[in-house]
């Protein structure tokens, strides 16, 4: 793949603690050049996004409960808000897995209920449920929670997690073609990117995207 | 050695349990160790607040939430909403991570701003703002306890512990040294043993955010006793 084929299967952005809006505008800057899919920030750079991306035709996601899904679904819910007067065209929300983890599978599924209805389709839930701490059981009763709860849309990992291609074939082993995979973690070079494809991924998540592209044929 | 008498009080130890994996066993097993070792509070993510609420009824151990966790790269309305939210729920303490790249980057009248609103929206309680002063230079540390201390919040705090490295002894001295007597301070991240949370004491730390209270408790009496020993000899 040359860098606009791979550019087209990337999700990028830059999301932390420590970035400021110097950094936003400069990462953008060179992120604008290609044709990535989507573009993610945190809620605190939201609006200067949405400016930013104007010129583009990349999608403004919007990072909700980000990175530790600690925040209560009001909090969630009080984000998604947000991102909806903003006009972002999607979140990445972080599940609550302190719930997955302790097996109450009720309040994730009603926490997602609440979500993909205050979305209301005006903004695509993509759910974090953070593979690299759950059990095989838990990631699949989670993938089945989600189908449940309308989501259809799952994003491997977040905040230090390595994506590994083997999650991305069991989710497209048990579920065929109902999620959009979006592979996240630690994704740093082209051969991770191949064989996360490969491995049935529908899209890429690196902040690094830029250096990836640069190790890629023009 | 009168030294091993300038004590932690466990009064003084925010029991803490944010990782992601934490079950809701593990939340009452903090409550329960909170109560037991007498600490002054725990310290979870909101989702656990009414957990924790029911857990500690009547214990008289505070319940602090931490807001706008991890990056701080939230909207002031939107922390202020997570901080009001989680008081409904039973948080006594409100510790926010501050909007660290609005600082850094030079945009300090927002960070102020957000310290207020933070003040307001706590309506009274503790508040304690998480600077994360590993990524930060001496200059933003120094300013941003100036801002503390303007907007009469109650604690700065070191570190919200997920970034790289947590308190450090000296962050801890020269934010007292800026705070004097206007702002206390809490030393939180990579506390682990008694020794370095003597030494966070020791330096001007009024509070300490640890996953590690039971041991230091442990090890604190352990060293009460010894002392003790030597004295009736």
């Amino acid at each position: 793949m040359n860098r606009i084929e791979l550019a087209e299967r990337i999700k990028t952005g830059i999301l932390g603690i420590d970035v400021t809006e110097q950094d936003v505008r400069s990462h953008f800057a060179t992120a604008k050049t290609y044709p990535f899919i989507a573009y993610a920030v945190d809620l605190s750079y939201l609006r200067l996004a949405k400016e930013l991306l104007r010129e583009t035709d990349m999608l403004l996601t919007a990072a909700v409960s980000y990175p530790f899904g600690g925040m209560t679904l009001a909090t969630k819910l009080d984000q998604i808000r947000f991102a909806l007067s903003v006009e972002a065209e999607e979140i990445n929300a972080t599940l609550n897995l302190n719930a997955i983890k302790s097996g109450d599978y009720d309040t994730v599924s009603s926490e997602l209920r609440a979500m993909v209805e205050v979305a209301n389709g005006a903004i695509d839930v993509i759910v974090i449920p953070q593979f690299e701490i759950l059990t095989t059981f838990e990631k699949l009763k989670t993938c089945e929670t989600l189908l449940e709860a309308g989501v259809c849309a799952v994003k491997t990992d977040g905040h230090g997690g390595l994506c590994q291609p083997e999650d991305v074939r069991l989710v497209r082993r048990v579920f065929g073609d109902a999620f959009s995979i979006e592979a996240s973690g630690g994704i740093r070079t082209i051969a991770q990117v191949q064989e996360l494809l490969d491995a049935g991924a529908s899209f890429i998540h690196t902040s690094t995207a830029l250096d990836l592209l640069r190790g890629a044929d023009a | 050695m009168t030294d091993s008498r300038r004590v932690v009080h466990l009064k003084q130890i925010d029991h803490t349990e944010l990782r992601t994996l934490a079950t809701y066993d593990d939340i009452r097993r903090l409550c329960f160790e909170a109560v037991h070792c007498g600490f002054g509070a725990v310290a979870l993510h909101p989702i656990h607040c009414e957990r924790a609420a029911e857990h500690l009824r009547g214990s008289g151990v505070g319940i602090v939430a931490v807001v706008g966790f991890s990056t701080g790269a939230f909207s002031i309305e939107g922390k202020a909403f997570e901080a009001r939210d989680a008081i409904e729920r039973g948080a006594t303490e409100i510790d926010f991570v501050i909007n660290v790249g609005a600082l850094r980057g030079g945009r300090h009248q927002l960070v102020l701003e957000e310290m207020r609103a933070l003040r307001e929206a706590a309506q009274g309680h503790t508040v304690k703002a998480i600077l994360e002063t590993n990524v930060l230079t001496d200059e933003e540390k120094r300013l941003a306890c100036e801002l503390a201390i303007d907007t009469g919040l109650d604690y700065v705090e070191t570190s919200a512990g997920f970034a790289s490295g947590g308190a450090t002894v000296e962050d801890v001295r020269l934010m007292k040294e800026i705070a004097g007597d206007a702002v206390k301070v809490k030393a939180s991240g990579g506390i682990r043993d008694a020794q370095t949370a003597l030494a966070m004491i020791e330096v001007g730390a009024s509070r300490l955010g640890t996953t590690a209270g039971v041991q230091i408790a442990q090890t604190l009496a352990s060293m009460s006793n010894d002392l003790d020993r030597e004295e009736t000899k």
